[in-house]
């Protein structure tokens, strides 16, 4: 067996060339370098934050927010060199650590469970967190800062309005006290801090937008802190804010007038201790400059407080700003005076606002030189509380403001004006004890046995049924039909007169009676002288009758019947066309005639009746006045006398008459035997002429001349009515009062009725009980009875109707 | 005939390489062919009597695992999400901290697992490229021996991920508990088949070379 021969070996010569694999570990090199590239180049920036203590912090765990989004984390935790503080090193993210300059703040956010609410709840599983608070521009860098001790109220980026409270002491606010707008709680306060230079309190506080809006400077910002009673006239009141003032204190404010300017961040506000304070306070202006004078008081000054008003005339110029008591030992003897510093607002005693104190003073010291004085005065009655009142009295001799007392100028005082309630009331009780009550009341007992013995007396109870039979018998006398009879009688009466008196006006009766009687007297006489001739004149008249006898009667009778002719051409001419115009003349004239007659008619209304009876009463009066004085009577006399007279005149003269008669006789036969006929043709063609003249045109317009008249008697019948009725209405009340008058006198009458109504009443009475056993004639005086009764019912019942309308007593109705 | 004396163990200088036999041995089912054939008849991989670039690649793959792992090391393995806590451990720092909580056994088999084994590799690597560079013919079957330690043990030192990896998958309560790989989770893991693929890419059959070319 041969031995195997090696195979001839293929050995290829080891390559010189890189494998591929390097590129593994390069590309991981590559990727490791970015990587770490990328680490360091996204790496925060590193802060220092400084904490008095790290509690709840730890390395690499404790998170850094900013609104709540993790920012960064700490990295380190260490302490200061001196030990005392411990440095948190954070490290923040690039981004945001840009905007991290030296105004940012942080602190630690921690579980706070609080009145305003439990925050950091958060916290208590995940741990602790910084939080950092800053805006987005950024203005000098840092990287050391110093944590805050806790979160600040409003963060720098926060919306909104930072001012000032000063307030006399902070007592009742404490740190994240609400501010509380209508309410709503709109911001905090931060923690009150004493001012450095002054004796107040400053707090910082935060308005949150966009409630800052309501910020001017006419805010007023009050205290709302805890609860408030107040006891006055109205009652106790309870004022109560939210839980959260109550106890951690709160204040409020309000924008109570407009005008004010906008305010800008750290605008320094006073507190008001209350919102009356504060709403008071707008009309003012709290930096207005005061003076600050002082007035020593001997007496007591007990209900005057620091604050106390100041008053002059009645209006507030100030307050007390103190009170204390001053030792005098200018005197023999040592007294203690109490001294009120009053501060003094000049511009309430109309100084301008830049007066200077000096000047101030200076007027003050003129208003005491003309009596301004100072005095308490009370302010409230129940409270006692005083007020310092300046009161300017002209009667007092010029005072002296005294500049001498330092530190203030001191204003001279005059009595005061208080009224001691207490005292006022202490006088008054001693006087009513003083009052002699138990006489008074044993007086009043006798008062009320006499009042009782007296309604319990007989006599006293008989007067109501005395007083019903009294007016029983009344009323059958006025129901009675004589009375009853006499309103219509009266009425009848007065129509009667009425007319009487429209006739006697109608006839002017007074004076045309007295003319009348004067011109008949007058014809009288005439006749009486005339028929002293009668005698002649009938001879005169026989001869001329005779004279008539001898004339040519047939001449005259043809010119009368030429006369008629002419008549009757006359009417029938042109001329007498005209004759309707002048009818209705003469109806204008007949209605104005009616006018007069319509306006007298008018005045004849039933209502004016008593008008009218008290004219006719009037008129008769003065006629019969004038009757007298035109001695008409005299005149009558006379009249009658005359007339005598001239009937025996007549008497006498127709002696020759016969004569007369038998020449008229001849006349007549005359006459008889004249052309008569023809006369009387022409007067019947005169007639007929006359007839056609009443049927021509102008004929026709008359009655519409006579319906024009009726129209305006119409309008003439309206306007009396529009006219002199109201007038006679008037009238017709007045006499209506007068007639009212009339009865209520006629009703004073009634008393003496009365009596004797009761004694007819008793004398009944008797009748009846003389009767009383017999039924019958018993029960017809009962009938009898109620028939007076019935009557009284309707006299009363006519009494109410005449008091309610008088009229109606004119009326009849 | 050829006696082949594989002589005593221990000394090296009689034997013959399968180079010198003109064989060729296939290295993943050991079928040992002529030194001219090219690929293996039972497997069909390819057949090389010596791989010219092992060394290379072991270098290579060896800088690219210790390169992975430092992030390894300096990353967090872990970072664990409770409702109060939320922490972050590293491989040392876990191991540290089950210290002192008292657990030594498994802060023992951690500590084996993701740190001494990893570096032990790259030791014992990194020794056995250098040693086979310089030819050196000291130790020959210890390193031989110590190659087939590294190229078993490797794997397990991916227990630090399988942990992880099982963590993260079962404690995942929202709320209360999460757990999440870190990035030295996957650069362990890297770092791990880096150094894999470095041992494995080392050819130990150059150990012998040095005698041969020696002698």
């Amino acid at each position: 067996m041969s031995d195997p021969t090696p195979a001839e070996m293929n050995v290829r010569p080891a390559r010189a060339s890189l494998s591929w694999v390097w590129l593994v570990p390069l590309l991981a090199l590559a990727v490791s370098l970015f990587v770490a590239w990328q680490n360091y180049a996204q790496r925060g920036t590193l802060i220092d934050i400084i904490f008095q203590s790290a509690e709840g912090i730890t390395a690499g765990e404790t998170v850094l927010k900013f609104r709540d989004v993790e920012v960064g984390r700490v990295e380190k935790v260490s302490l200061t060199a001196d030990l005392f503080d411990v440095v948190v090193s954070v490290r923040v993210e690039k981004d945001y650590a840009e905007f991290i300059d030296k105004d940012a703040t942080f602190w630690l956010v921690q579980p706070d469970v609080s009145l305003r609410g439990v925050t950091g709840l958060e916290t208590v599983l995940s741990g602790v967190f910084i939080e950092g608070s800053w805006d987005a521009t950024f203005t000098e860098e840092a990287y050391e800062f110093y944590a805050e001790a806790a979160a600040p109220l409003s963060t720098l980026d926060a919306l909104g309005t930072s001012i000032v409270l000063l307030m006399r002491d902070g007592s009742s606010i404490a740190a994240g006290a609400p501010i509380l707008h209508k309410g709503i709680k709109v911001g905090f306060l931060e923690e009150p801090e004493l001012t450095l230079d002054g004796p107040g309190v400053r707090v910082n506080g935060f308005i949150n937008f966009p409630y800052d809006r309501n910020l001017t400077t006419a805010t007023r910002f009050w205290d709302t802190s805890g609860f408030s009673i107040s006891l006055g006239t109205s009652g106790v009141e309870l004022d109560v804010n939210s839980l959260a003032s109550l106890i951690e204190g709160g204040v409020a404010f309000d924008t109570v007038v407009s005008g004010g300017e906008p305010v800008s961040n750290g605008f320094e506000f006073d507190l008001f201790t209350d919102e009356s304070a504060a709403r008071d306070s707008v009309f003012t202006n709290p930096n207005t400059p005061v003076i600050e004078v002082a007035v020593l008081f001997d007496g007591s000054v007990k209900g005057l407080t620091k604050g106390s008003q100041v008053q002059f005339q009645g209006i507030r110029v100030g307050q007390v700003s103190d009170l204390n008591a001053v030792v005098d030992d200018s005197g023999d003897v040592s007294t203690v005076q109490l001294r009120a510093v009053l501060q003094i607002e000049t511009g309430r005693l109309g100084m301008t606002a830049d007066v200077s104190d000096e000047d101030a003073i200076g007027l003050l010291s003129d208003l005491v030189s003309q009596g301004l004085r100072a005095r308490l005065s009370t302010q409230n009655i129940l409270s006692g509380s005083l007020v310092v009142e300046l009161r300017q009295d002209d009667t007092l001799p010029p005072g002296r403001l005294d500049l001498s007392q330092r530190p203030y100028p001191t204003i001279p005082t005059t009595a005061d004006a208080i009224s001691d309630v207490a005292q006022t009331t202490e006088d008054v009780l001693a006087r009513i004890e003083n009052l002699p009550v138990e006489e008074l009341m044993q007086g009043a007992i006798d008062l009320m046995a006499s009042v009782e013995r007296l309604t319990n007396d007989e006599n006293t109870r008989a007067i109501p049924s005395d007083v019903a039979g009294l007016i029983g018998d009344a009323r059958a006398l006025v129901s009675s039909d004589e009375i009853q009879q006499i309103t219509p009688n009266l009425l009848a009466t007065i129509s009667d007169l009425d007319l009487l008196v429209k006739s006697f006006t109608e006839a002017q009766l007074a004076e045309g009676l007295a003319d009348a009687l004067a011109t008949t007297s007058n014809a009288a006489q005439n006749v009486a002288s005339g028929t002293e001739n009668l005698p002649q004149i009938s001879d005169q008249l026989e001869a001329l009758i005779a004279n008539i006898n001898a004339l040519e009667l047939a001449a005259l009778v043809a010119e009368a019947t030429e006369t008629l002719e002419r008549v009757d051409t006359l009417f029938a001419s042109d001329a007498v066309a005209g004759l309707p115009a002048s009818v209705e003349t003469t109806l204008a004239d007949a209605r104005s005639v009616l006018a007069g007659a319509e306006a007298f008619i008018s005045s004849e209304d039933l209502t004016a009746l008593p008008t009218d009876l008290r004219a006719t009463i009037a008129t008769i009066n003065s006629v019969a006045a004038e009757i007298d004085e035109a001695n008409v009577t005299e005149q009558l006399v006379s009249a009658i006398e005359s007339a005598n007279n001239a009937a025996k005149s007549i008497e006498t003269a127709s002696d020759g008459l016969p004569k007369v008669v038998e020449e008229l006789d001849k006349l007549a036969t005359s006459a008889n035997e004249l052309a008569l006929d023809e006369l009387v043709a022409s007067a019947t063609q005169t007639l007929s002429s006359i007839d056609g003249l009443v049927g021509a045109e102008g004929m026709d317009e008359l009655p519409q001349s006579l319906n024009t008249s009726v129209a305006e008697i119409e309008r003439l019948l309206a306007d009396l009515r529009n006219g002199g009725a109201i007038e006679n209405l008037n009238l017709a009340l007045t006499s209506a009062a007068e007639a009212a008058q009339a009865i209520e006198t006629a009703a004073d009458a009634l008393p003496q009725l009365a009596a004797r109504a009761d004694a007819l009443v008793r004398q009944t009475q008797s009748v009846v009980e003389g009767y009383s056993e017999r039924s019958r004639f018993n029960t017809e005086t009962l009938a009898t009875l109620r028939d007076i009764q019935e009557a009284a019912d309707a006299i009363s019942s006519l009494a109410r109707t005449i008091q309610r309308n008088p009229s109606s007593l004119l009326t009849g109705r | 005939m050829q006696v082949f004396d594989l002589g005593s163990v221990g000394s090296t200088t009689e034997l013959t390489t399968a180079r010198e036999a003109g064989l060729v041995a296939c290295r993943r089912c050991g079928q040992v062919e002529a030194m001219s054939t090219s690929h293996c008849r039972r497997c069909g991989g390819k057949l090389r009597s010596r791989d010219t670039q092992s060394l290379q690649k072991v270098w290579a793959w060896l800088i690219a695992g210790m390169i992975a792992y430092i992030p390894a090391n300096l990353y967090p393995m872990l970072i664990t999400d409770s409702i109060t806590h939320k922490s972050s451990s590293t491989i040392i720092g876990g191991v540290i901290e089950l210290v002192d909580l008292g657990s030594v056994g498994i802060a023992i088999v951690i500590f084996v697992a993701s740190v001494m084994i990893p570096v032990g590799k790259f030791l014992a690597i990194g020794y056995l490229a250098i040693s086979v560079h310089r030819k050196s013919t000291l130790n020959m079957h210890q390193r031989n021996v110590l190659f087939d330690v590294v190229e078993f043990i490797g794997r397990w030192s991916m227990i630090d991920v399988f942990v992880v990896a099982i963590l993260s998958a079962l404690v995942q309560l929202e709320a209360v508990a999460t757990i999440n790989p870190g990035i030295a989770a996957v650069s362990f893991a890297l770092s791990v088949v880096f150094t894999m693929l470095a041992a494995q890419s080392f050819d130990p059959r150059m150990i012998w070379d040095a005698s041969k070319g020696q002698a």
